[in-house]
């Protein structure tokens, strides 16, 4: 021992050299990382139309983060690209979209602006040049992202510090040329949900109320009926975040606003009309008004035949001076005459325009375009009030990701309701063409924005695709509760939607975002414990017994056939 | 991938502590009942500690650093030293030379303190997806607490089990004793009242107990002179 002592202290102090540089080394290396990022995401709609696929046909996700910046040519079938909406690149997304080129996933970032759970955002009115640019992207996007088939999981997710934190880095890394594979490392982006399931036979659910007129003894026949329709479920492209504040909720405000206002008339005697007033909310908007249709059909034919005609209240909360009535008859019918100059002459004194669109009804097309246009097929007189122009296509317009609270004005569909409402307020006690306001301002009749604005942010908040909801959801047992208060009776029906359409859940998950380390660094993390547990090895036996014990330990099993020789 | 990582780590953790105790004298001695004793009161100790911990300190909510409280974590810490006592004096070890007592007894005691402390953490933690750094820190923290035993166990024997020591080295023995008895205390301080990160602190450790070490070993070498 004692001879060993100057050769050993010398190894020490080497050993120690080494020891020294291996922690500096490792305490460089060292950042100080965070631990796994939980990120709320939202999936992008998964349906089948007649068979058909589209949308997003995968929910489970684990894959590797990548950016926009990734090396040209690479392969990114393992790859979760992280795609924010302000680096959009539309025409790189329709291109890896149509051409099925292969991905491991896609995540979208929006901007606050579109969070429906953001509260704060509708303060902030004024619209950007920028907000207007993103709007028209996500538009986009969403039209594209709807109609495709897509064999991958896709997700929206809202911007914050976290998962902006993420990409940062992933852009850094990607920006080295190497990309995110398991070979080097980086984020791990896993989302584990079950395997999307079909809803089994969607319910959707048509609510209707009854305000019945006033019935003078003589009068033998049945009171006419006016009806006030609006549908109120949406579609989007993320069924979790399609709130549809201006198509439909605008209409459901106005519905709920024109039936408070007209309960408030026939609660007195005095001042209720001879007309029956119908409420009908009505599901399976976006597919064709299947809930309208099954509603109508409901209804026996006495019954339909007293609908005098029926008004359906759609998009009507971000117009700024022209509003179309859109009709199937031709404009010369009377009925419908009566209607549009009702209408035209009450918005001359409200100083709006209001315009008068036929489109003819195809019946051997299964599209239907307008409310009105399941009426029109009863033939039952309707019209559509809208502020859209033309006819939306299937699934358009109606609750798209950008249509949320900011998007809609409440004065317009205060201006929607004095109109509707004060045209028929005069048609029904005869006051057409004479200049009486009835619904007047700072009057016990005067239409409450307040209670327009509650209304309108509840329903901007809660997405209603028709085929999530339950029968019993708390948003529409509050709807029927609320109608409820406003009319004499309130019906409930729940119907099957019809076939064409299949819808798969998991609409919303939690995204987890993992630092992995990669497997190159594990091997070399293995090769560096393994050399430092035999220079340590080394360096003990030579300290406590002498370089030639070490030697002799390699040479031993020769020695011992020397021995047994 | 995950588990290559757990592996890893649990090399860099225990297996020093299996490297020493094949690589020097203590296996061809036939030393490991020693350290199984050795754990054994470590184990006991660890218990002490804990019902000691409970007994006197207040659970402080917040992160800081309370001097008052740290005093008598200290002096709690100092149970080690008592146990460390017991088990290189007390107990009835075979005919072994002091040499070798002290290590075992301080492998032992290395070894029990990393399975207590650390196998658990590892276990739940290194497995997971998400990659940190901690464990690997945590494996080197293994390997200074590993030399700390050692060196607190060499002068310990030197304190109470050697005789005929130079007086002249006699305070230093005790104010380096003193030194690695103080060591968890040292480095809860740094990382509490200092707000020293874990790199840092483990960094600090490797360094003093390599420091330590080295210098205890230059007293065991001292002592030894004479009776050489």
């Amino acid at each position: 021992m004692a001879q060993a002592k100057p050769g050993g202290e010398r190894q020490v102090l080497e050993s120690m050299y080494s020891m020294i540089a291996l922690v500096f080394i490792l305490v460089a290396c060292v950042e100080l990382c965070d631990a796994a990022t939980v990120v709320d995401v939202y999936r992008l709609i998964q349906y089948d139309i007649s068979g058909a696929p589209f949308g997003s046909r995968l929910a489970n996700l684990n894959h590797h983060a990548g950016s926009l910046h990734f090396a040209p040519g690479s392969d990114l079938s393992r790859t979760v690209l992280i795609i924010p909406l302000r680096e959009l690149n539309i025409s790189f997304v329709k291109e890896y979209i149509t051409q099925n080129q292969p991905l491991g996933g896609l995540l979208f970032l929006l901007p606050q602006i579109f969070n429906i759970e953001n509260r704060e955002r509708a303060k902030s009115n004024h619209q950007t040049d920028g907000e207007e640019l993103l709007k028209n992207d996500l538009a986009e996007l969403e039209k594209l992202l709807i109609h495709s088939k897509i064999p991958y999981p896709v997700y929206f997710a809202f911007e914050d510090d976290d998962i902006e934190a993420v990409l940062a880095d992933v852009k850094r890394n990607d920006a080295t040329g190497q990309p995110a594979t398991a070979t080097t490392g980086g984020y791990k982006l896993v989302v584990s949900v079950p395997e999307p399931k079909k809803r089994a036979s969607p319910t959707i659910t048509n609510i209707q109320g009854w305000l019945s007129g006033l019935k003078t003894d003589g009068d033998a026949n049945q009171l006419p009926t006016i009806a006030i329709v609006a549908s109120y479920d949406t579609f989007g492209a993320a069924p979790a975040l399609s709130v549809g504040s201006d198509s439909n909720g605008s209409g459901v405000v106005a519905l709920l606003e024109i039936a408070r206002l007209f309960s408030v008339l026939y609660s007195n005697p005095k001042t209720r009309g001879r007309y029956n007033l119908l409420f009908g909310l009505t599901s399976g908007g976006p597919y064709n008004y299947n809930g309208t249709h099954k509603w109508l059909r409901s209804f026996d034919q006495r019954q339909r035949e007293s609908i005098d005609y029926a008004i359906c209240l759609n998009s009507i909360g971000s117009w700024d001076n022209d509003l179309w009535i859109h009709v199937s008859k031709p404009p010369e019918n009377a009925y419908i005459k009566q209607i549009f100059e009702g209408f035209s002459n009450v918005a001359e004194e409200l100083g709006v325009k209001v315009g008068l669109k036929h489109k003819k009804i195809n019946i051997s097309n299964p599209r239907v375009a307008w409310e009105h246009e399941q009426f029109s097929r009863l033939r039952v007189t309707a019209a559509t009030l809208s502020e859209l122009s033309v006819a939306p296509e299937l699934l358009e317009s109606t609750g798209s990701l950008v249509d949320g609270r900011p998007l809609v004005n409440e004065a317009a569909i205060i201006k929607s309701v004095k109109l509707v409402a004060e045209s028929l307020a005069r048609h029904i006690y005869g006051h057409e063409g004479k200049n009486v306001q009835i619904f007047a301002d700072n009057s016990s009749l005067a239409v409450n924005p307040s209670y327009i604005k509650s209304w309108l942010d509840l329903l901007s908040q809660t997405p209603r695709v028709a085929p999530f909801l339950s029968k019993n959801d708390p948003f529409i047992l509050a709807l029927k509760k609320e109608l409820e208060d406003h009319t004499d009776e309130v019906n409930v029906q729940h119907e099957v939607l019809d076939g064409m359409f299949t819808f798969y859940d998991s609409t919303r998950a939690s995204l987890n975002v993992y630092q992995v380390a990669s497997v190159t660094f594990d091997l070399l993390l293995l090769l560096v414990l393994g050399s430092y547990l035999i220079v340590l090895f080394s360096f003990l036996v030579i300290t406590t017994r002498g370089l030639d014990d070490l030697i002799s330990l390699f040479r031993r099993p020769p020695s011992r056939k020397v021995k047994t020789a | 991938m995950t588990v290559f990582h757990f592996f890893n780590c649990a090399i860099l953790t225990f297996g020093p502590h299996a490297v020493y105790y094949s690589a020097t004298p203590l296996s061809e001695y036939d030393t490991l009942g020693t350290s199984v004793k050795a754990a054994l009161v470590y184990l006991g100790t660890a218990l002490v500690k804990l019902v000691c911990l409970a007994t006197f300190l207040k659970v402080s909510d917040n992160e800081s650093f309370d001097p008052y409280q740290e005093f008598l974590k200290a002096l709690i810490g100092f149970i080690d030293v008592a146990g460390l006592y017991f088990a290189l004096t007390q107990l009835t070890h075979r005919n072994i030379s002091q040499n070798h007592k002290f290590q075992a007894v301080g492998l032992g005691w290395a070894f029990a303190d990393s399975v207590l402390h650390r196998l658990a953490p590892l276990w739940v933690g290194a497995r997971g997806l998400e990659f940190t750094w901690d464990y690997i820190l945590q494996g080197l923290e293994a390997n200074a607490n590993l030399v700390l035993s050692i060196s607190l166990a060499a002068l310990g024997s030197l304190m109470w089990l050697r005789k005929n020591k130079p007086k002249t080295l006699i305070p230093i023995i005790y104010t380096c004793a003193g030194i690695v008895a103080t060591m968890p205390s040292i480095t809860s301080y740094l990382r509490r009242g200092l707000g020293w990160h874990f790199p840092e602190v483990v960094g600090f450790q490797l360094f003093t107990s390599l420091v330590m070490a080295f210098i205890s070993w230059q007293l065991f070498a001292a002592c030894q002179r004479p009776s050489a």
